[in-house]
């Protein structure tokens, strides 16, 4: 909206000024004006401007003074500062011009509304200079002939305007042009300068709003000089070591300023500058002899100079000059030492002289040779020998006793004093005491305690310890008066081994050692453990010291940290000089970690960890057990035997059965005749020729499975197999002893297999004696030799005496069956069998049965038909006979017997005159 | 007027004195340097043998033993201000023969004059301390030179810059003789008759 107006009012100003009817010599001209007219206002003050309207403009516009709006920039002036003065002069007036701003504009309300712009003017304020202060000046001299007087000054506040300085300088009677300064407001050079003059000078400040003039400098330019430095600056030697010569030019001829100098100089390499003093060279000169210089040093050498009033300013250093002073002859002789080597012989030694080179202001030139002279002090009529070496060390074989050594170094110049050092045969001086270290920033201070004797001078040894290598032998004087000397290039974390002798006139006293460090650190490693022996509840560990290169530092303690696996850490510490620890009160059959740490002053280092077991036993437990069980078992073991042996007669009966001897059987009295022809048919027909040996079977009979091992059962199970798949040999062992076919026993093999579970059957051979075709069969006995046990009845022969019911059914056959033998004797044959397995089901496991079947019936019928008891056999035959025919199933027991044999008992061909073997 | 003389005047006038002689003893030595650059710039013969300068008086002077201080002082600021005005004309005679191509022998005149001018401002200030007017430089002033050909100004200026070396070598002496206490007070009783000349 305000800028609308705006833009409406330059319109209306436009038209008022084309319009306007005085407008002569422009298009435009003006309604009024401003005075002042572009003001420069001091800041602060107060200040009023007046608006004067033109006359033509109040007729043509009807605008008058009372309608003029002041305005700064866009803002609008408070009316009350305005005053109408008149009908055509408004004024204004700011009690502070810090209020001002560009531009003042004075403008009108053209019809009461539209603001017409009738006049501007810029307002600039600012400040009036300030008197400059501290004005100083310096002539420099740029060349010979050449100087410049710079003058600087403090301008003063900043003034906000344009402000002038300048320098202005004058005589009395003439006044020189003015120096203004060029881009600064606070120096400026004056090139035209006459000395012995005195010149007033000044600074004057000019700007818009006044001029001020600092207070003025009365000087003679030459009193203000800085002279450039003397050229051409020159060192020379001369004939005295101790003297250099410098020359230099001066720049400043005499006429126009004498000058007096400072000479500085210094010895190469170091930094520390020397003066002459000031008041030997105060005068003009351009040379000057520098004195009390050590010989054949080089010197660097600068110089400078003032006006010798010393008004004025030194000159800058001038470029420095190196001189070297001449040759002398050495000052002092070397220091001097030995180390002694006996270990060829102690008789004989092996002397080593050192010394050390002296030093640059010792030498006082250069060393050409050291002359070593070697005196036998034990024998006076010894000659002195004389050695003249290049090098720092000499080495004699000298037999045992005192030597007087001298060492002289000789330079271009002449020779130095000698240096005598003592060799005796032995140190039995007093030696030093309290040996002491003390780490000195990078310095190691060695002190001791003098011994009450007087001592010439102590030697101090010390070498860098190693367990690679051997010390290598540094060593140093000290003067008899001194009780430290601190020793140089000492490494930190290295171990010396410092040793300090006393110097006495008459020979020397014992060394006194002490080890030391420079600076401690934390070892570099830690000790490795290991377990040396474990026991139950201790175990003794062992490690080996650090080595020194691995220390850094005094060794203070071990520390060792063990622990379980989820146990805590139990933390022992140990003397640093142990090599070994036990640690007790563990715990057996445990898994410990182990690790160890080495500590010096300055830190820790822990080794690896070690891993270990404890024992489950503790040492000789498992004797304790081991033995009184040993013993024991030995004990039964004896009293065993002593049973078996007490009870031999009672094991050997069960174990190893008395096989009765067939000769001496009745059986030997008892002559066979001719058997009944009849109750051989079917032998005759497998066996048509010649005699036939029947089998007899012997029967073991257990009441079940669980009383054999496997073992036992395999060549049943292995027999039923055959028995199968065999059938021939079945036929021809076995047989039904109640008469019954082959193939039926055959056959039926399987269906009495819960029998053969109960019962076992071991065959035993029975000898049969057979006529060939009716006639008288020759008697062969033929005998078992198998070690089987045999009837328990023929083991006993009392028992069947008892039981049967004659001797002669005794002779029949043989049978081991017990005590039920006896009673089921009468009985038929099947019943008997049944009867005897059920027995043995109880108290007759493995006992073997001998039982009768097939073929064996029929000898056994035909014994029976020669035996007088006939009719006994003849009730047994047909109760046999009756058995298969009422119980057919119970005969088929019999070949399953059969078959169940081991192999070794099978049938074998009878020899003649021979038993079969088994 | 020695008993007169404060001490802040006595002690100006020693300082004046030093100035002066310090003064002379470079104005002659840059005249050496400038005669012979002189010479050899204008291409005179160094041994060539000059007529005395009309204006400047004499340097050399019998009795010189038996002068006044203000004689001595009188008879400098004389010469000195005819020296003045002669290197002035011989400043200007040099630029106009040969421009700006030797500013060196232009400066070291410059500097030569200047020097001639802070001298005869020492001449002054000692007369003032002496209690003496100082002459005006009207009548002292050497009458204008008649037009002289390039070479008489060479040799004019060769003229004007030995006497000015002798006259450096006189103040010198001169100056030193003030700068005695006991030449103050000789000064002082004898210069009224000189002065009493002086016009």
């Amino acid at each position: 909206m305000f800028s609308r107006w705006n833009w409406v009012a330059c319109g209306f100003s436009l038209v008022l000024s084309i319009c306007s009817p005085d407008a002569s010599g422009g298009l435009v001209q003006s309604c009024g004006h401003i005075i002042p007219e572009s003001p420069v206002l001091a800041l602060g003050s107060n200040f009023t401007a007046l608006c004067i309207l033109n006359e033509s403009c109040l007729d043509f516009g009807n605008i008058y003074a009372s309608q003029i709006i002041w305005k700064i920039k866009n803002r609008v002036v408070p009316k009350e500062q305005y005053r109408e003065i008149n009908r055509t002069v408004s004024s204004v007036t700011f009690n502070d011009t810090s209020s001002l701003a560009t531009p003042l504009t004075c403008n009108i309300l053209a019809d009461g509304q539209i603001e017409q712009n009738i006049y501007g003017i810029t307002v600039t304020v600012g400040l009036a200079p300030e008197k400059p202060k501290n004005l100083s000046c310096i002539v420099h001299q740029v060349s010979r002939f050449t100087y410049v007087m710079t003058c600087t000054w403090n301008p003063g506040r900043h003034t906000f305007l344009d402000t002038q300085f300048r320098l202005r300088y004058s005589w009395p009677g003439e006044i020189f042009p003015d120096c203004i300064p060029k881009d600064v407001n606070n120096s400026c050079s004056v090139t035209d300068i006459q000395f012995f003059v005195n010149t007033e000078i000044w600074v004057e400040a000019t700007n818009a709003l006044g001029k001020a003039e600092s207070d003025p400098l009365v000087v003679d330019p030459i009193d203000i000089v800085k002279p450039l430095s003397p050229q051409n600056v020159s060192v020379s030697s001369g004939v005295l070591p101790t003297v250099l010569k410098l020359s230099w030019e001066n720049w400043i001829s005499g006429p126009v300023m004498t000058l007096k100098f400072n000479i500085r100089y210094r010895i190469v390499g170091d930094t520390n500058w020397m003066e002459v003093p000031s008041e030997d060279t105060a005068s003009p000169r351009t040379s000057f002899s520098v004195q009390g210089l050590r010989p054949y040093t080089e010197y660097v050498f600068s110089i400078r100079c003032m006006k010798e009033d010393g008004v004025g300013y030194w000159s800058d250093w001038s470029e420095e000059k190196t001189g070297i002073t001449t040759e002398d002859q050495p000052s002092k002789g070397p220091p001097i030492w030995r180390i002694i080597d006996k270990s060829h012989s102690p008789a004989c030694w092996i002397v080593h002289l050192i010394w050390k080179a002296l030093k640059p202001f010792e030498a006082n030139g250069v060393i050409l040779q050291y002359e070593v002279t070697v005196r036998d002090k034990s024998s006076l009529s010894a000659p002195v020998k004389k050695y003249n070496v290049t090098s720092t060390n000499h080495t004699l074989q000298l037999r045992e006793g005192t030597y007087e050594v001298t060492l002289i170094a000789r330079n271009s110049v002449g020779a130095s004093p000698p240096s005598v050092l003592l060799i005796p045969a032995s140190n039995s001086k007093a030696p030093v005491k309290n040996l002491r270290t003390l780490p000195k920033q990078d310095k190691l201070w060695v002190g001791w305690t003098a011994p009450n004797s007087y001592v010439l001078k102590y030697v101090i040894e010390w070498c860098l310890v190693s367990s690679s290598s051997d010390c290598i032998i540094e060593w140093q004087i000290a003067l008899g008066d001194v009780q430290g000397i601190e020793l140089k290039g000492i490494k930190p974390f290295k171990c010396y081994l410092i040793t300090v002798y006393p110097l006495y006139a008459d020979g020397q006293g014992s060394g006194q050692s002490v080890k030391a460090y420079l600076k401690q650190d934390r070892p570099s490693k830690g000790p490795t453990v290991q377990t040396k022996k474990v026991g139950k509840a201790e175990a003794v560990l062992t490690w080996n010291h650090l080595t020194v290169e691995e220390q850094n530092g005094f060794i203070r303690n071990y520390t060792i940290l063990y622990k379980t696996i989820d146990g805590n850490e139990t933390v022992v510490t140990v003397d640093p000089s142990k090599t070994e620890y036990t640690l007790s009160s563990l715990t057996s059959d445990t898994l410990y970690t182990v690790r160890m740490m080495a500590s010096t002053d300055s830190g820790s280092r822990t080794g690896p960890d070690f891993t270990f077991t404890t024992q489950k036993f503790g040492k000789g437990e498992i004797e304790a057990i081991v033995v009184p069980v040993c013993l024991a078992f030995l004990l039964i073991v004896l009293l065993g035997v002593l049973f078996c042996f007490n009870k031999r007669d009672l094991i050997k009966k069960h174990i190893w059965p008395i096989v009765p001897d067939p000769s001496k059987s009745n059986i030997a009295q008892w002559s066979p005749q001719v058997p009944a022809k009849h109750n051989f048919n079917s032998k005759d027909q497998m066996y048509p020729e010649g005699s036939f040996t029947d089998v007899s079977v012997v029967e073991i009979e257990a009441d079940d499975k669980k009383s054999f091992s496997e073992q036992d059962l395999k060549p049943f199970d292995l027999l039923k197999k055959e028995k199968t798949t065999s059938e021939g040999h079945s036929s021809g062992i076995g047989g039904s002893s109640c008469m019954s076919s082959p193939r039926q026993s055959v056959s039926d093999s399987d269906e009495g297999e819960t029998t053969q579970n109960t019962s076992s059957t071991v065959q035993y051979s029975t000898v049969v004696l057979n006529g060939y075709r009716d006639q008288t069969p020759v008697q062969v006995f033929s005998r078992s030799e198998s070690t089987q046990p045999l009837l328990d009845s023929e083991e006993r022969p009392e028992d069947h005496a008892g039981g049967a019911d004659s001797p002669a059914q005794r002779q029949q056959y043989f049978r081991q069956n017990g005590g039920q033998d006896e009673i089921n004797t009468d009985r038929p044959c099947f019943e008997r069998t049944k009867q005897i397995t059920h027995a043995n089901e109880g108290d007759l496991v493995g006992f073997v049965q001998l039982q009768i079947s097939g073929q064996s019936s029929q000898p056994l019928g035909l014994g029976m038909e020669k035996n007088t008891q006939e009719a006994a056999l003849s009730n047994v035959l047909q109760t046999c006979t009756e058995g298969q025919t009422v119980r057919p199933e119970t005969v088929e027991e019999n070949p399953l017997s059969v078959d169940e044999m081991p192999k070794c008992y099978l049938p074998q061909t009878v020899r003649q005159g021979g038993y079969m073997p088994q | 007027m020695a008993a007169a003389e404060s001490p802040s005047a006595a002690l100006r006038r020693r300082d004046l004195c030093s100035r002066g002689i310090r003064l002379a003893g470079k104005m002659r030595a840059d005249v050496v340097d400038l005669l012979d650059a002189y010479v050899e710039q204008q291409g005179l013969d160094a041994s060539a043998s000059v007529a005395a300068v009309e204006g400047v008086p004499l340097a050399a002077v019998e009795r010189w033993d038996e002068q006044t201080g203000t004689q001595r002082l009188l008879e400098n600021l004389a010469a000195y201000r005819a020296f003045r005005a002669l290197l002035a004309q011989m400043l200007e005679e040099q630029r106009e023969q040969l421009g700006e191509a030797d500013a060196g022998l232009g400066r070291a005149l410059a500097a030569v004059l200047l020097q001639v001018s802070a001298f005869v401002y020492h001449l002054e200030e000692l007369l003032r301390l002496e209690s003496r007017g100082i002459p005006g430089e009207e009548g002292d002033g050497p009458p204008p030179p008649p037009r002289l050909s390039l070479f008489e100004q060479k040799l004019r200026g060769l003229g004007v810059l030995r006497e000015l070396a002798q006259w450096a070598v006189r103040s010198v002496r001169d100056l030193r003789q003030l700068a005695k206490p006991s030449a103050a007070t000789s000064a002082a009783s004898g210069t009224a008759p000189g002065l009493a000349e002086s016009p």
